[in-house]
C-alpha cells in the first residue's frame, strides 16, 4: 500500500529548531545557545532558537508563529523524551496546519543534561550531535495519515478484589458493559479476609459485602468467576479476549442451602482461612461470596471421574450438581482492559531466624485476621496455637519480608505498621489486659487519621520498642518465645518472653502475574509490581493502550488508595469508551511492489501474522487492522521491499551517519526499543545516574526493527562501539519481536568472526523500563570498550563493512 | 603474681615500645591518603550500601555487644561513621569486631560492618592514630579470658596493621599492663562451693577463669597432655603460634584453677564420681572434636586425611603431601586446612563446596585470604568416589550440583546434576566437612539433639540434668572462638546463681552484663 500522503516532492527544505533550556534542567549542564547557533548552520535548517520552556504556551505559540510566518515544514524540538511531550509538539505543530509526523525531537534532558550534571562540555557536544540527528532525521520525514478505529464500549476487568469490583460498578454505573473475571470461585480477594480496616475500625466484610452483591446484581456486569483470562489479542479499543472457564460442577439452581457439606467426606485446609480450619470438598468459600453458589475442588472431590462418591448429589434437593461439568472458552471483545490482580503476602518460612512454622505460637499477620474475626475458626477468640489459650502477652514484629536487601523486598509494603496498629488495638478492645509489645523500624503513620490511631494504641498501653529482634528462642516446655534484640532508642539488649508472636508480613506481588503481564505486554517496575506509564501524570495507565491498571497489582496500598485508583482507572477507560474512537500511530509498513520478491521472509517473522503473501503475484500485502507496527518485517526484508512508515530505513540512516559524522571512534550507537531500553535510559535521566557521554541513542518501536545493516553502517562509519537493546525476552511489546533480535545479532557476531573483528564491540542488552541502573552500567562497562577499541581495530572494520555496498548514502552523511 | 614466663611476643625485638606511641611512618603508606570522607563515599558506592534501618539486629546478635556492653555497640558505631568526625578513629570500639560475621550474615540490608570497620581501621592507622588499638587490647585484656589467643584469632589488628612487630609489642604491652597484679582489684571473697569443667577450651577455661574469680575453686579436666581445646589443637600454629597459647592459660592458672591433663572424662562412672567427689556443679565444655564421617568410596585409601585430624599433626610434627591437594568442605576449618596444605609444600590446592558461594559458612575474609594465596575454590561440585592405584589416591569423580528447594538450615539444599560427572586428578584428600562432639560419655539424663549435640536451657545452660551445665562446640556443634568465650561466661554467671540458689531470669542474663570483671559479687 503506498502512504496515503504524498509530501510534495520538488518542495523546498525548511527546518526550524527549538532548543529547550527548561528552566536548569537541561541549561545547567547544556550550554542552549551553543547548540542554537551550531543548529543553525545545519543543512536545511532556516531558522533556530533557544528558549526557557519550549512546552509552556508562549514556547508552543511561538513555533505556531514561526510555521506560519517562515513557512516551516520540518519542527524539531531539543528537550525532555519524546515519551513525554511528543504529544504536545505534534498537536502544536497540527495547530499551525503541519502535519504531526513532520515534527521530530531530540532528548536532550533524560539521555544528556541529567545523565551528563558534571561534565558541562561533553553534554553541550552530546547535545549537538543529538540535535543533528534529529535535524537529518526530519529531513527525511515524511507527512503521514492516521487511522481511526471505533472503540468497542465493554470493559474487561481483571481481578475481582476490592479495587475490581469498584471499576467494575463505575463502569457499569456509567452504562458501560463490563465483564469482571475472577480467577477465585467468589469475589472479595483479600479484604473479605481482613476483620477490621483501619483507620476507621470499620467491619471489613460488612462494608465489602454489599458492593459484592451489587456486582453480582448489577445488569451491566457479567460476573466471571473460577475464570481466567488466556489469551488476549488486538489493540486499544478493539481486544479480542479468551477467558478459560473452569469447571464448578455447581449449575446455577443452587440454593446455597449446604445439604451438600454435611455429608461430603474430604475435608481440606480452608484457603479463606489461611489454613486454619477445614473445609470440605463441595464447599462455598465464605459465609458472603459472590455468586453465593457451592463449588467442587475438583482437586480433592473423590466423586469426579471413574470414582463414584456423590454422596452430595444424592442430598441436594435442586438436584443442582453435575459431574461432568467441563471448561469452557469464552470469547470477549472489549475496548479497553483494567487490571487489578491484586497482592499476595510474604512467606516468612525463608526467614528461618524467625521461625515461622517451626515454633508453633508465631502467626502471621494475615492469619491473625482470621484468628480474631468472629466469622473465623476460633469464632474471634484470640488463642494461641499450642494450647488454645488466650496469650498474656503477645509481641508483633513489623518488616517482616519487607524493606530488606536480603530476604524478601526492599520496598516499604506500606500497610503493616498501620494494620498491626490496628490488631493491637483490637486486642486491647477484647482483652484489655493482654500486654502487647511491637518491635518496630520506623512507624510509618503518614495517611489521614493515621496519627490519631497509633495515639491511641499508645494511650492503651502497647509498648511500641525500636529494634527488630535478632533472635526468637522457643522455650520447650511453655511454648513461650524468647525475643532478644536491640532496644535501638535505649541502646541496650531487650529479652522479652512472650506467649505468641505475629510476623507482620509485607505485601508482594502475585506469584502468577507474569501470565498477565505477558498477555497484556505490560512492564513491572523492579519491586516486581506492573508499571504505569507516567509515575506522576499517569498514574493508572499503562504504556499498552487501553489497558489501566487499579489497586495492589501496581504496588501496595491500602483499602482506601486502592478504591480511589480504581475509581481513577474507571474514569481513564470510560474516557475512551465515551470518545468512541481512538486514532493509532501511523506505524505499518509499506510494501514496495516492484521491489517484493514474494520470499515470504516477513511473513515468517511477523509476530502478528499480519502479512499475506501471494507467491503467484510474487507480493506481500500487510493487514493494516491486525499490524502493530513493531517493523521486525522491515529488518528482515533484504531486498528493501519494506518501507516502515515513520521509521524508514534512510531515516535511521541519517541518525547514524550524523551521531558518527565527528569522532566517531570515540562513540557508541545504541538502538533502544521504545517500550525498554529507551524507557530505561529515560529511567536512568530521571534518577540522574551518571554514565560516559560518548552513547548516542537512536529510537525504533521494537528492537525487532533493528536491521543489521543498521549496526553494519554505524560500524562502517567509524563507531567503536554499537548497543542493541530491547525488553527482556518474553516481555516484548510486539509479543516475540526480539527473538528475533536475539538471532539478528548473534548472526552479526558470527559475522564479525568472521571477518576477524572483536565481536565484543557490540553488545545486546535487554533492560526493562525500569532497569535505569542496568543501561547506566552497561553504558559504563561499554566506555571500557571504546577505550580498548584501537585505531587497527576500527580501520579495519570500517574496510571490511565498507568493501559491501551501501546503498544510501544521504545527503546529511555527506554534510 | 609474678609472669615469670611471661613469652616475648614479638620473637626478634626485645625493647618495649612505649605503649602509646605507635610511630607513624611504620604505620602510614608512602600515597596521598584519601579523605575519610571519601573513604565514605567509596564504602557507599562499593559495598551498595544503600542504607542502615537502624533496625538492631547487628547488635543483637554480636556476641561482643553481649560481652562487653559498656564499650562496644556496632549499630552506633556504624552510625558514628558518616559523621566523618576524626574522634571515631581514636576509639576503642573500631579495634573491638571480632570478625565472627554473625551481623553480616543477619542484617537485612546486608551490611558487611567487619569490612567497613576494616576500611576505617585502614584509615586509622594511615592517619597515624593508633590510641584506639591500645585502648582495645587495653579492655580485651581486662575483660576478655584468653586475650592474646582472642587478639590473633578473632580481632585481627594485623589484617590492617602490617608490620607485625608492632602488632606483637603492643599486645605484649597491653597484656602486661594490664594484668591482674597490676590492676586494683577487690580480692574476692572465697566460696566452699567446688565445679568441675571437662575439657580445657576457650569455653572452659572462660567458665574456669570466671568462677575462680568469683571465689569457687575450680578444677578442669583435660583429655589431652596440654590445655586450650581447638586453640593448642587444630588452630594453625602459623596463626596463632602456641606459646601464645601457653601464656592465656598460665594467667588463668594463677587464679588458682587446678587443671588436669592427660584425665580424660570417658565414661558415664566418671561423671556420676565427679559429683559424688564434691563438685558442686559441672561444666561440661568438651568441644567438637570429631571429624564427620563421610562414607564415600576410597576413604580408606592412603593420601586421605580428616581435617582436625591432620590439622593436629600439622602442628606437631611434619606431614607428607603431595604436589595436588583437595579439600572437600566449605567452612573454616576447610580453609585452615588448605592453607596448611599450602604451607607444607603442596603446589596445587583445590576447595570442592557443593553449594554456591551464598552459602559458603567459611568467613568471607578467610575466603578472600585463601584465594589470595593462590587457593581455588570450585563451587557446586561434590565428590562421588575416591579413586586410587596401589592403595593410593590418584583421582577423585566428582559431580555437579545444583541448588534445589530450602533445608532445616534455610539454605538451597544442593542436587547433583544427571550426567555432569567428571574426575579430578589428585594426589592427596582432605575431608572436612563438619566437627561433631563426641557426648557418648554423659549420664542418660541429660538430653541429646539428633546431631548429638547437648541439649540446654538457651539462657541458664542447664542440662536436663541437674547441676551438669554445658556450652561452647559441644552446644553449637561447631562455633567460633568468641561463642565459645560468651558460653564460658554465660555458663560461669548461671552456676555462681544456681550455687547459691538464686533464681535467674533470661532478662537477667541478657541485660545483666556478665562480660564486667567482678559483677555482683
Ligand atoms: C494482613 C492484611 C491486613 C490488611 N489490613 C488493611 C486494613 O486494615 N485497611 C486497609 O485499608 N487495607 C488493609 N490491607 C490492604 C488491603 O488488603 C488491600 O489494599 C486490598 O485488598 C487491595 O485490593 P485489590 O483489589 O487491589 O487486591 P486483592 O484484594 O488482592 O484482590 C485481587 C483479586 O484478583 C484476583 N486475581 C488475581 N490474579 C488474577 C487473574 N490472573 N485472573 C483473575 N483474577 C485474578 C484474586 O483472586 C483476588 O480476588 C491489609 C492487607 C493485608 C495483607
Ligand atoms: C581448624 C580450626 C580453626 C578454627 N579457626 C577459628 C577462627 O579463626 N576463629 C574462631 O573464632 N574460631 C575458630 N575455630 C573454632 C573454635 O576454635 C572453636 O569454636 C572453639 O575452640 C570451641 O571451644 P570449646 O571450648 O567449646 O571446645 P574446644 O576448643 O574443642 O575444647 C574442648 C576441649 O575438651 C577436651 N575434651 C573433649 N572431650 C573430653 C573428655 N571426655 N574429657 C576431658 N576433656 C575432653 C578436648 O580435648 C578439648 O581440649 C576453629 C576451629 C578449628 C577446628
Ligand atoms: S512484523 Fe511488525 S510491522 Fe511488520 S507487519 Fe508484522 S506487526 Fe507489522
Ligand atoms: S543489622 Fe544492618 S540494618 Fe540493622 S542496624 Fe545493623 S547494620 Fe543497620
Ligand atoms: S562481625 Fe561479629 S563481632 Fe563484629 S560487629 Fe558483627 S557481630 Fe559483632
Amino acid at each position: 500500500m503506498e502512504p496515503k500522503i504524498q509530501s510534495k516532492p520538488d518542495e523546498e527544505l525548511r527546518i526550524g529548531v527549538y532548543v529547550c533550556h527548561c528552566g536548569k534542567n537541561i541549561a545547567g549542564s547544556v550550554d542552549c545557545a551553543d547548540v542554537a547557533e551550531y543548529a543553525s548552520k545545519l543543512p536545511n535548517v532556516v531558522l533556530s532558537k533557544h528558549n526557557l520552556y519550549t512546552c509552556s504556551d508562549p514556547g508552543q505559540e511561538t513555533i505556531k508563529k514561526d510555521i506560519k510566518e517562515h513557512n516551516l515544514n520540518r519542527v524539531v524540538v531539543a528537550s525532555c523524551t519524546p515519551r513525554l511531550h511528543e504529544p504536545t509538539f505534534r498537536r502544536t505543530c497540527e495547530e499551525a496546519g503541519l502535519n504531526k509526523y513532520l515534527f521530530e525531537m531530540a532528548n536532550i534532558r533524560e539521555h544528556c543534561s541529567w545523565v551528563h550534571l558534571y561534565e558541562p562540555e561533553q553534554a553541550t557536544a552530546k547535545a549537538k550531535d543529538l540535535v543533528h540527528m534529529a535535524v537529518a532525521r526530519s529531513a527525511l520525514l515524511e507527512p503521514q495519515e492516521e487511522t481511526v478505529v471505533p472503540v468497542t464500549r465493554q470493559t474487561l476487568v481483571i481481578g475481582g478484589g476490592v479495587a475490581g469490583i469498584q471499576a467494575a460498578l463505575d463502569l457499569a454505573d456509567t452504562g458501560y458493559k463490563v465483564y469482571l473475571v475472577e480467577k477465585q470461585p467468589s469475589i472479595g480477594g483479600k479484604m473479605a479476609q481482613i476483620d477490621k480496616t483501619f483507620p476507621t475500625m470499620d467491619c471489613s466484610i460488612c462494608i465489602l459485602a454489599p458492593k459484592m452483591s451489587d456486582v453480582g446484581k448489577h445488569p451491566n456486569i457479567e460476573l466471571l468467576t473460577n475464570c481466567e483470562v488466556t489469551e488476549v489479542g488486538g489493540y486499544i479499543g478493539n481486544f479480542q479476549v479468551k477467558v478459560q472457564k473452569n469447571p464448578r460442577y455447581i449449575t446455577k439452581d443452587c440454593t446455597a442451602c449446604g445439604d451438600c457439606t454435611k455429608v461430603c467426606p474430604v475435608e481440606v485446609p480452608n484457603e479463606f482461612e489461611v489454613g486454619l480450619s477445614g473445609r470440605k470438598a463441595i464447599y462455598m468459600p465464605f459465609a458472603q461470596s459472590v455468586p453465593a453458589r457451592y463449588i467442587i475442588d475438583a482437586k480433592s472431590c473423590i466423586g469426579l471421574g471413574e470414582n463414584t462418591c456423590a454422596k452430595c448429589k444424592e442430598v441436594c434437593g435442586p438436584d443442582a450438581i453435575n459431574f461432568s461439568d467441563k471448561a469452557e472458552e469464552i470469547e470477549l471483545k472489549v475496548g479497553t482492559i483494567i487490571v487489578a490482580t491484586g497482592l499476595d503476602v510474604f512467606d516468612p518460612v525463608s526467614l528461618m531466624e524467625y521461625g515461622y512454622l517451626r515454633f508453633s505460637n508465631i502467626i502471621t499477620s494475615l492469619e491473625f485476621e482470621r484468628l480474631i474475626n468472629a466469622g473465623g475458626p476460633t469464632g474471634g477468640r484470640l488463642v494461641r496455637p499450642s494450647d488454645m489459650n488466650v496469650p498474656k502477652t503477645v509481641v508483633f514484629i513489623q518488616c517482616v519480608g519487607s524493606r530488606s536487601e536480603k530476604k524478601g523486598n526492599p520496598y516499604c509494603s506500606n500497610v503493616c505498621c498501620m494494620n498491626t496498629i490496628k490488631d493491637a488495638l483490637l486486642i486491647k478492645e477484647h482483652w484489655p489486659d493482654v500486654k502487647i509489645y511491637v518491635f518496630y523500624i520506623d512507624i510509618r503513620a503518614f495517611g489521614k487519621g493515621f496519627e490519631d490511631l497509633y495515639r491511641r494504641a499508645k494511650e492503651k498501653g502497647v509498648i511500641f520498642i525500636r529494634g527488630l529482634p535478632a533472635e526468637i528462642i522457643e522455650d520447650n516446655k511453655t511454648k513461650n518465645l524468647w525475643l532478644v534484640g536491640e532496644n535501638t532508642l535505649e541502646k541496650k539488649i531487650y529479652t522479652v518472653n512472650a506467649a505468641m508472636v505475629i510476623l507482620s508480613v509485607g505485601l508482594r506481588p502475585r506469584d502468577d502475574s507474569e501470565k498477565v503481564q505477558q498477555l497484556l505486554r505490560l512492564s513491572k517496575t523492579t519491586d516486581g509490581f506492573f508499571m504505569e506509564a507516567h509515575p506522576k501524570l499517569r498514574p493508572v495507565d499503562t504504556p499498552t493502550g487501553g489497558v489501566f491498571l487499579a489497586g495492589c497489582a501496581e504496588g501496595p496500598k491500602d483499602i482506601k488508595d486502592s478504591v480511589t485508583q480504581a475509581s481513577a482507572a474507571a474514569a481513564r477507560a470510560g474516557i475512551l469508551m465515551a470518545k468512541g474512537s481512538v486514532t493509532v500511530e501511523a506505524l505499518t509498513p509499506t510494501m514496495l511492489s516492484d521491489k517484493c520478491m514474494g520470499c515470504g521472509l516477513c511473513a515468517r517473522v511477523c509476530p502478528y501474522n499480519a502479512i499475506i503473501v501471494d507467491k503467484e503475484k510474487k507480493l506481500a500485502t500487510v493487514i493494516e487492522a491486525a499490524c502493530a507496527g513493531c517493523g521486525t518485517c522491515g529488518a528482515e526484508c533484504s531486498f528493501n521491499a519494506i518501507q516502515m512508515r515513520h521509521f524508514t530505513d534512510d531515516q535511521i540512516f541519517a541518525q547514524i551517519d550524523a551521531a558518527t559524522a565527528k569522532d566517531a571512534d570515540k562513540k557508541i550507537i545504541a538502538f533502544c526499543c521504545n517500550w525498554c531500553s529507551y524507557a530505561g535510559a529515560d529511567f536512568a535521566g530521571v534518577s540522574r545516574m551518571q554514565y560516559p557521554s560518548s552513547v548516542r541513542i537512536i529510537r525504533t518501536m521494537c528492537s525487532g526493527r533493528i536491521s543489521p545493516k543498521f549496526v553494519e553502517r554505524a560500524f562502517a562509519r567509524g563507531a567503536a562501539a554499537v548497543l542493541v537493546a530491547g525488553c527482556h525476552l518474553n516481555d516484548c511489546h510486539y509479543i516475540d519481536a526480539n527473538y528475533q533480535t536475539k538471532r539478528r545479532v548473534e548472526k552479526l557476531w558470527k559475522k564479525m568472526e568472521r571477518l576477524g573483528l572483536d565481536k565484543n564491540r557490540l553488545q545486546l542488552a535487554w533492560i526493562s523500563a525500569a532497569e535505569g541502573e542496568k543501561f547506566a552500567s552497561k553504558i559504563r562497562e561499554m566506555q571500557r570498550i571504546v577505550e580498548g577499541a584501537t585505531k587497527l581495530e576500527i580501520e579495519k572494520t570500517v574496510q571490511s563493512l565498507a568493501q559491501k555496498k551501501v546503498n544510501v548514502v544521504t545527503e546529511v552523511a555527506k554534510a | 603474681m609474678a609472669h615469670k614466663d611471661s613469652p616475648k611476643i614479638g620473637e626478634t625485638k626485645t625493647e618495649m615500645l612505649h605503649p602509646m606511641h605507635v610511630p607513624k611512618d611504620e604505620l602510614q603508606g608512602n600515597e596521598q591518603r584519601p579523605s575519610l570522607d571519601k573513604i565514605l563515599e567509596d564504602l557507599l558506592d562499593f559495598e551498595k550500601l544503600k542504607y542502615c534501618n537502624g533496625c538492631g539486629i547487628c547488635t543483637g546478635i554480636c556476641p561482643i555487644a553481649k560481652i562487653l556492653p559498656e564499650y562496644y555497640n556496632p549499630r552506633i558505631l556504624l552510625h558514628s561513621l558518616p559523621l566523618g568526625d576524626e574522634k571515631i578513629l581514636k576509639s576503642p570500639q573500631l579495634w573491638l569486631c571480632a570478625w565472627c560475621y554473625r551481623c553480616y550474615r543477619r542484617c537485612p540490608q546486608k551490611l558487611n560492618l567487619p569490612e567497613i570497620f576494616q576500611v576505617v581501621r585502614r584509615y586509622a592507622v594511615e592517619s597515624g592514630y593508633s590510641e584506639g588499638f591500645i585502648k582495645a587490647l587495653e579492655i580485651i585484656s581486662k575483660n576478655i579470658p584468653l586475650p592474646i589467643s582472642c587478639s590473633y584469632v578473632c580481632f585481627h589488628p594485623e589484617r590492617v596493621i602490617k608490620n607485625q612487630q608492632i602488632v606483637a609489642d603492643a599486645i605484649q604491652q597491653a597484656i602486661l599492663t594490664s594484668s591482674p597484679e597490676k590492676s586494683k582489684e577487690q580480692p574476692f571473697a572465697k566460696s566452699t562451693k567446688n565445679v568441675a569443667i571437662i575439657g580445657s577450651g576457650p569455653a572452659g577455661m572462660s567458665a574456669a577463669h570466671d568462677l575462680a574469680k568469683k571465689g569457687y575453686s575450680v578444677t578442669v579436666f583435660e583429655a589431652l597432655p596440654s590445655a586450650g581445646g581447638m586453640l593448642r589443637r587444630c588452630i594453625p600454629k602459623y596463626r596463632l603460634p602456641k606459646k601464645l597459647v601457653d601464656f592465656d592459660i598460665m594467667r588463668i592458672k594463677d587464679l588458682g584453677v587446678e587443671i588436669k591433663t592427660s584425665t580424660p572424662i570417658d565414661g558415664t562412672q566418671k561423671v556420676k564420681k565427679l559429683l559424688e567427689e564434691g563438685y558442686d556443679a559441672i561444666f561440661v565444655a568438651t568441644g567438637a572434636q570429631e571429624d564427620q564421617n563421610f562414607t564415600i568410596q576410597g576413604a580408606e585409601l592412603n593420601g586421605v586425611f580428616h581435617a582436625l585430624d591432620f590439622l593436629e599433626k600439622a602442628n606437631t610434627k611434619n606431614v607428607e603431601l603431595l604436589n595436588t591437594v583437595s579439600i572437600i568442605g566449605g567452612g573454616n576449618v576447610a580453609i585452615d586446612s588448605a592453607r596448611t596444605a599450602l604451607k607444607l609444600g603442596a603446589k596445587d590446592v583445590t576447595i570442592l563446596y557443593r553449594r554456591s558461594k551464598e552459602e559458603i559458612p567459611a568467613s568471607p575474609w578467610e575466603i578472600k585470604e585463601a584465594k589470595d594465596k593462590g587457593i581455588k575454590i570450585d563451587f557446586l561440585v561434590s565428590p562421588k568416589k575416591i579413586l586410587g592405584e596401589n592403595g593410593k589416591v590418584t583421582k577423585i569423580e566428582c559431580v555437579k550440583m545444583e541448588l534445589g528447594e530450602q533445608d532445616a538450615t534455610g539454605r538451597r539444599r544442593p542436587i547433583p546434576i544427571q550426567g555432569s560427572e567428571f574426575m579430578m586428578p589428585t594426589d592427596s584428600v582432605i575431608m572436612a566437612i563438619g566437627q561433631s562432639p563426641n557426648t557418648v560419655f554423659l549420664p542418660k539424663t541429660v538430653e541429646l539433639t539428633t546431631q548429638k549435640t547437648i541439649v540446654t536451657d538457651p539462657f541458664t545452660l542447664e542440662t536436663s540434668s541437674p547441676n551438669i551445665f554445658a556450652g561452647g562446640d559441644a552446644v553449637l556443634g561447631t562455633g567460633t572462638l568468641i561463642e565459645a568465650i560468651l558460653a564460658g561466661k554465660q555458663a560461669a554467671f548461671s552456676i555462681d546463681h544456681h550455687l547459691r540458689g538464686i533464681p535467674l531470669d533470661p532478662v537477667d542474663i541478657a541485660e545483666n552484663a556478665f562480660g564486667r570483671e567482678n559483677n555482683g559479687t
